[in-house]
């Protein structure tokens, strides 16, 4: 299916180039409803103050449509901006609507949960951060606005509050069990305590200026957000970057997720399970892995191992320390893993725990791993693919059953075929330049990649001066932490932190 | 000459304690390829405890100060009885089976109470699950014990133990191998140790027994830290005690018997906490809600370990 398919099936026709819809408020709802039911999922919301350039806000749901993204577009008025809630029929607009609520004060009407979400206890009624007269620097006064969590009543029910200061290593995060004995009833995040404003922040600034910015976003998932960003500034600059800073690119977001996969299939057996032998080999390759990458691009976590318009680049001698680590690793997790599935005790823990049904994980639009594991077959690098990806015809991982083990499983496939992917693009890396310069552009781009955690999905707009009006970075986990209210329920207190490390969201790169 | 002894006896499982754990940490390092620590960084780290400032919230009444003191003196009791040196020094009275199992159990309930005073949830958390453990451990341990005592014709530990000693370890050993199975399974349940419980664990979530110490810091968390090291090496001295009963003696006591029976005291606690790091190194902790199968088990093999002792006994 195409765009113009698409739109001629639900009964719209003017349709321009750019893949942007306009329809008056109020037929937001009911044609995105129309699209999502046509079978092409809601992917991203997103609102735009152009109250200074033509005096209105601007909502925006994107969905996904074969291989291209159609944008609905709905002006609102700047004095009382609101329009009709898509989440009454479109799960996966439900933190969207809300974030958007909190960011620019626009008001989904008929919301069903029209809570806070962003914005904690200490934020002051009428805050909108992303709103062009809005300051970076504002000082807000401190309030006490309630922010209430669901709960549950009767005999023998009650609550642990968990977090968000945890004993592990680990990101800031709130939950909220309401339990019985040991049952999980229902289960709520609070999250957002790791606000850093980057998107307010990187306004004004040239993409060059912003990407450290984006690097940062979240830790463990350098290479993914920096790809998505770079490709859309590239988009908007009509820059094609170089053959072999593709095949690069394709090499560090294979190092990145052999990375990540190592990391949780240890960390999900060695702590999840207290198999405590997964998690000090696993632990131990991960090392030897970011080790690699700082001797090849000067950082642990592969910062600065994408530019814009290209990629660090690799001498003859590093081909080779790669090759030569990869196969290491490769040998070694092997093992690893033949222990791990002879484990009964490993697979009874992991069997059953968390299981995300397909419907479930289709309406919250889930993303990544943990939609591949309930039986979503979509993977970024096959069905949009972008940059070298294009030439390597990616295998994508699916399981059916949805629970911890899938999810392990998915991560053990895909380390199979991360190792292969790194193996071709080095034996096909074309010679000549890594990188090129970027000028200046003006205008709207989508950027995409599959990260090592899903899709990462940015939107960015460069001004007349090729500064960022704004930027929009939507983090997999984003789309993927409603769905512990889904899986947890039903399963038992104890086995919430290994639902939890079989999904390993990112509490950073929802907050931006 | 007999107080002599008791005291001496009961300050080298004291003493030997903190040791036990550390071996059992360094030996699961080194199951895992990883360096681990000193075998003595239990001692420096319960010193270094006591050093530090204890913070009690406000919410807590005078049982959770009490509790440090209770679960300290119940292991401090068992450190007392068991044979673990030497056997018919202590009266029958005191290290009766029934005794002992009942100290185990008051260590247990003030621990419980102690999680719950503060009304923290996670404390209240490990308390329901500890409750939920001892009740079910609890057949599997008396009738382990009692089995024993059917088996020797005494109802003290000392007795038992001699009279393991007193026969050919063939004669009277494999009869009671089920029986010390059994013990095991009550053994690792009972010291919150692999499959019921993880020692190591920082996920306040999965936690038994770390949950219900979340609260004590400095002092008392070092009384109760080195309670639970005093009860691993009380048990593990009784299970190996019975499996191995060389070294241990009755008075007079020689100095040549003496070192032998510390020598083979060490020897066996080492075995042991070999023993429990390879257990925990080779196994996957268990979901709680299929904690009741394990003690089931249990239960049952003390059960075998009864029905193989009564054929042996009457056959």
């Amino acid at each position: 299916m195409n765009i113009q398919t698409l739109l001629k099936e639900i009964g719209l026709e003017d349709v321009s180039d750019s893949g942007t819809v306009q329809v008056p408020v109020s037929d937001f709802a009911l044609t995105a409803e129309h699209i999502v039911e046509a079978g092409s999922p809601l992917v991203l919301m997103y609102a735009l103050d152009e109250r200074k350039k033509s005096n209105i806000f601007s909502i925006r749901a994107v969905f996904a449509v074969g291989t291209e993204l159609l944008t609905l577009e709905s002006y609102l008025s700047p004095e009382k901006p609101q329009y009709p809630s898509l989440t009454r029929s479109i799960m996966a607009a439900n933190w969207y609507e809300r974030q958007i609520m909190d960011q620019f004060g626009i008001e989904a009407v008929g919301h069903p949960d029209p809570r806070r979400l962003m914005h904690h206890e200490n934020v002051p009624e009428g805050t909108y951060p992303m709103r062009k007269d809005f300051e970076w620097n504002t000082k807000l006064a401190h309030a006490h606005v309630p922010y209430p969590m669901h709960q549950v009543e009767g005999e023998g029910v009650y609550e642990i509050p968990v977090g968000p200061i945890h004993a592990g290593i680990i990101e800031p995060g709130h939950f909220r069990f309401n339990v019985r004995g040991e049952r999980i009833i229902t289960l709520e995040g609070k999250l957002f305590f790791k606000h850093k404003g980057v998107l307010k922040l990187v306004e004004g600034k040239t993409p060059e200026e912003a990407l450290p910015f984006v690097e940062r976003v979240s830790g463990d998932m350098v290479v993914g957000h920096t790809l998505a960003f770079v490709q859309a500034v590239e988009k908007v600059s009509g820059v094609k970057v170089p053959l072999r800073a593709e095949y690069l690119r394709v090499i560090w977001s294979e190092l990145e997720r052999v990375c990540a996969h190592i990391f949780d299939i240890g960390n999900m057996g060695g702590m999840g399970t207290g198999f405590t032998f997964m998690a000090a080999q696993g632990f131990r390759m991960v090392e030897e892995m970011r080790r690699l990458n700082a001797d090849l691009v000067g950082h642990r976590f592969l910062r600065g191992a994408i530019t814009l318009g290209g990629a660090h680049d690799v001498t003859a001698d590093d081909e080779v320390k790669i090759l030569e680590t990869i196969k290491r690793i490769e040998k070694d997790i092997g093992e690893v893993l033949k222990i791990a599935y002879a484990k009964d005790g490993l697979k009874e823990r992991f069997e059953t725990t968390g299981i995300l049904g397909k419907e479930a994980a289709l309406a919250y639009g889930a993303q990544g791993i943990g939609a591949r594991a309930s039986g979503i077959d979509m993977d970024l690098r096959r069905d949009m693919p972008y940059g070298a990806y294009a030439d390597m015809d990616v295998s994508v991982m699916v399981e059916t059953v949805g629970d911890v083990l899938a999810r392990f499983n998915v991560r053990v496939r895909e380390l199979t075929e991360s190792f292969r992917l790194i193996r071709l693009a080095i034996t096909t890396l074309p010679e000549g330049k890594a990188t090129l310069p970027v000028p200046h552009g003006t205008g709207d781009a989508y950027g995409f990649a599959e990260s090592w955690r899903g899709a990462v999905l940015d939107f960015v707009r460069l001004d007349a001066k090729g500064r960022i009006d704004r930027l929009v970075i939507r983090d997999p986990s984003f789309c993927n932490w409603p769905l512990f209210g889904e899986l947890a329920p039903g399963n038992i207190v104890p086995d919430f932190p290994l639902c939890n490390k079989s999904l390993n969201l990112s509490y950073s790169g929802t907050d931006l | 000459m007999t107080y002599l002894l008791i005291t001496f006896q009961a300050l080298v499982v004291l003493l030997s304690a903190p040791l036990v754990v550390g071996m059992v940490r360094t030996l699961k390092a080194r199951f895992q390829n990883r360096q681990g620590p000193s075998i003595f960084l239990p001692y420096v780290s319960m010193l270094s405890l006591l050093r530090k400032e204890m913070t009690i919230t406000k919410h807590s009444s005078w049982v959770f100060r009490m509790v440090p003191f209770v679960v300290l003196g119940s292991a401090f009791f068992l450190a007392l009885v068991v044979p673990s040196l030497f056997f018919g020094i202590v009266p029958s009275s005191l290290d009766n089976i029934f005794l002992f199992g009942a100290v185990v159990a008051l260590g247990s309930v003030f621990l419980v109470l102690g999680g719950m005073d503060t009304g923290s949830t996670f404390g209240n958390m490990g308390s329901s699950r500890e409750m939920t453990l001892a009740t079910l451990v609890e057949p599997a341990l008396y009738v382990s014990l009692a089995t024993l005592a059917l088996a020797t014709g005494a109802w003290g530990m000392g007795g038992i133990v001699g009279h393991f000693t007193s026969l050919p370890w063939l004669v009277a050993v494999p009869p009671a191998i089920v029986t010390l199975i059994g013990l095991l399974f009550v053994l690792l349940a009972e010291n919150a140790r692999y499959p019921v419980d993880n020692p190591a664990t920082h996920l306040e979530l999965t936690m038994v027994h770390e949950a219900m110490i979340l609260e004590y810091s400095g002092t008392y968390l070092a009384m109760l830290e080195y309670a639970s090291a005093i009860k691993l090496t009380a048990l593990l001295a009784v299970c190996m005690g019975i499996l191995i009963p060389f070294g241990i003696s009755a008075p007079p006591v020689t100095f040549f018997g003496l070192g032998i029976a510390l020598i083979a005291f060490f020897g066996k606690l080492a075995l042991g906490a070999f023993a429990i790091a390879f257990i925990e190194s080779v196994i996957v902790k268990m979901r709680f809600y299929r904690m009741q199968e394990y003690m089931m088990l249990a239960f049952f093999i003390a059960l075998l370990g009864l029905a193989v002792e009564l054929i042996v006994l009457y056959h």
